[in-house]
């Protein structure tokens, strides 16, 4: 791949801080290149002698290392070798010529106006180098494409714009001007030359970052489906001759795969809202029970206790339960209606009832679990049943704004209706003795 | 017999709606789409569609409108996967007189489809809680009278929502079981033709959850 390989390339040496002697930019040049650090270290000391060049350089390139060094993303590209990358080494071979070129021309003559026959062509060869290494490694790896003609295109243009402008140069005496316009063109040539690798390198590391974003979410649905679907067919497929089993299976992947796909999720602990909280509690009733259960709520909650809202749903909760181990019926239907002045919750079954006086005595679920905890949250709790025609476990909490209490007839605790017995419990003060 | 159309694009639901039902009824077409369906309820002029929800090339209201406008008039049942009741009402606005699940039982389905054949609304739990939110008298101003329900329409929702049959309703407020019905009837009738905002806002804000 073209754009890895550039990539790597224009990876950015670390600073060498292990085998340091000033900076650790000579150690990392060095094995970069793939030399030994002496040599470096001593190209940059003789470097130093021409005019000082040696140590901007010196100074030029430890910046560039230490603002370069902590953008190199670490553990996503596994850096290429050490000098194994030919262009590297032609830059350290060309740095060491420079040097001595540099270096010769400089004890040569100091004044810049005055440069000997050999001097003069220290730039122009310096420039021809550099146009030729760019040229030639571009030409070579970059298979086709616009960019990299154009690239191989600046290289020939950097190299030949040094030869043309040393050659107005030496026959001119605006010699620092000519400087100017040609480190100008160089810029501009290396600019073309760098820029659509470091252009390509944020793209790279742009697209690896959303693909890795897109294939983690892949994963996570693939995880999710394998955690809940896949499982669940599988046990479905074992309990194939059970078939409370496979209902209740079906029906418990149904909700939750609803709940994941909408995001109707139900909500989290702590919460005040009653309609998703005893939609939760009916799930994991249905879920251990098998039974199917219904729930329709209608409104929202208004500012209410967390402790009262926990109340309330537990003592749903317990009704659920008790419908769905006591009533046979098919299925049971909840009904959650937030008004302004209660929450009223309705837990109905269509199974086989029972005589409340059978079990006033010693079972405390109801008396305790449903009414007794209804009570200690300022609401109450009706239970309607008759054998054989099902049970409806009624529950209300007034808001707490609302000044008048639950108002209840006082002959509450035993009305017939059709033949149906109607029991209050709760604010009675009676429970389970007033039941005959 | 009351004869039936179904549309529904999976076959294998179709076959199994078509097995609880080929005793009790007269099932003379099927369709997997709405342009299809349109041609099939057309050329057969059933008395009752049992008609999904969501369907290839436009969902039930689609098939309603479509069939509508050739001029036919047939009975329109929605019987959806979904429960979601932002899905459900815009059939029972499009002009279906009930909607039920899939989960339902074979003998509430055959129950179900005669009542609307003989001109009822069908209720789920979930269609009344639906309308008890949506006419909710919290949310504020109606604008006529179609926009509110009367007390004893809201009673008859409230016990609709709390999954009581017809029957046991009228036993509970003690009026007869026609008295249920009509009740029933003129809630879907508000239902369909009410033009409260609080209708179209209550099914948005569902859909956003």
């Amino acid at each position: 791949m073209i754009s890895r390989s550039l990539l790597s390339r224009w990876q950015m040496p670390r600073l060498d801080t292990d085998g340091r002697w000033i900076g650790g930019v000579c150690a990392a040049l060095a094995k970069e290149i793939g030399v030994q650090p002496l040599v470096i270290r001593g190209s940059f000391v003789v470097l130093a002698f021409g005019d000082g060049w040696g140590l901007l350089l010196y100074a030029a390139t430890w910046a560039l290392l230490l603002l370069g060094a902590p953008n190199v993303v670490v553990g996503v590209y596994s850096p290429q070798p050490k000098g194994a990358s030919s262009f590297h080494r032609h830059i350290g071979i060309f740095l060491i010529v420079l040097s001595l070129l540099i270096t010769t021309q400089s004890y040569d003559l100091g004044p810049l106006g005055q440069w000997s026959l050999f001097s003069e062509l220290v730039w122009p060869v310096g420039f021809v180098v550099v146009g030729g290494l760019i040229a030639w490694t571009q030409g070579r790896d970059a298979v086709g494409g616009l960019s990299s003609v154009a690239r191989i295109i600046a290289g020939v243009v950097v190299a030949v714009s040094g030869l043309t402008a040393f050659g107005i140069a030496l026959t001119n005496d605006t010699f620092s001007l000519v400087i100017l316009g040609v480190v100008i063109v160089l810029l501009a040539g290396l600019g073309v030359v760098i820029g659509p690798s470091l252009v390509r390198m944020g793209n790279t590391i742009d697209q690896e970052r959303s693909e890795r974003i897109r294939s983690d979410e892949r994963a996570q649905v693939a995880a999710h489906l394998h955690d809940s679907v896949l499982q669940t067919l599988s046990l479905i497929q074992r309990h194939s001759d059970n078939r409370t089993q496979v209902v209740q299976l079906a029906r418990q992947q149904e909700r939750e795969l609803r709940g994941w796909l909408y995001g109707t999720k139900p909500s989290t602990p702590g919460t005040t809202r009653v309609g998703p909280a005893i939609e939760e509690a009916a799930s994991h009733v249905e879920s251990l029970h098998g039974l199917p259960i219904e729930v329709v709520s209608v409104g929202d909650t208004v500012d209410y206790q967390p402790e009262d809202i926990h109340g309330l749903v537990a003592a749903s909760r317990e009704a659920m339960v008790n419908a769905s181990i006591h009533s046979q019926a098919d299925k049971i239907d909840v009904f959650v209606e937030c008004g302004q002045e209660s929450i009223d919750v309705f837990v109905r079954d269509t199974g086989v009832g029972f005589d409340p006086a059978r079990i006033a005595g010693d079972r405390r679920g109801v008396s305790e679990s449903i009414v007794g905890r209804m009570k200690r949250i300022g609401g109450r709790a009706v239970i309607d049943t008759e054998v054989g025609l099902g049970t409806e476990v009624e529950l209300s909490l007034p808001t707490p704004r609302s000044t008048t209490p639950v108002t209840e007839p006082t002959d509450r605790p035993t009305v017939k209706v059709d033949g149906n017995q109607m029991f209050s419990l709760g604010h009675s003060g009676m429970e389970g003795k007033s039941y005959d | 017999m009351i004869s039936i159309v179904l549309v529904d694009d999976h076959a294998l639901v179709r076959a199994g709606v078509r097995g609880e039902l080929d005793q009790a009824f007269n099932v003379v077409g099927e369709a997997g789409d709405v342009a299809e369906a349109v041609e099939v309820i057309c050329s057969t002029k059933p008395d009752v569609v049992l008609c999904d929800v969501h369907l290839p090339g436009g969902n039930a209201p689609a098939v309603l409108t479509g069939v509508v406008e050739r001029g036919v008039s047939a009975k329109f049942l929605a019987l959806s996967v979904s429960d979601a009741a932002e899905d459900v009402i815009s059939v029972i606005r499009a002009g279906a007189r009930g909607y039920v699940t899939k989960a339902i039982s074979g003998d509430d389905l055959r129950s179900a489809i005669q009542r609307v054949h003989s001109g009822d609304a069908v209720f789920s739990p979930r269609l009344a809680g639906f309308v008890l939110d949506a006419f909710s008298p919290t949310l504020e101003h109606p604008t006529s009278e179609l926009d509110v329900l009367t007390a004893r329409e809201q009673e008859v929702m409230r016990l609709l929502a709390r999954g009581l049959a017809y029957k046991e309703i009228a036993r509970k407020l003690t009026i007869s079981i026609k008295t249920v019905e009509s009740h029933a009837s003129a809630v879907l009738r508000k239902l369909q033709v009410s033009n409260r905002s609080e209708l179209a806002r209550w099914a948005a804000d569902r859909r956003i959850l």
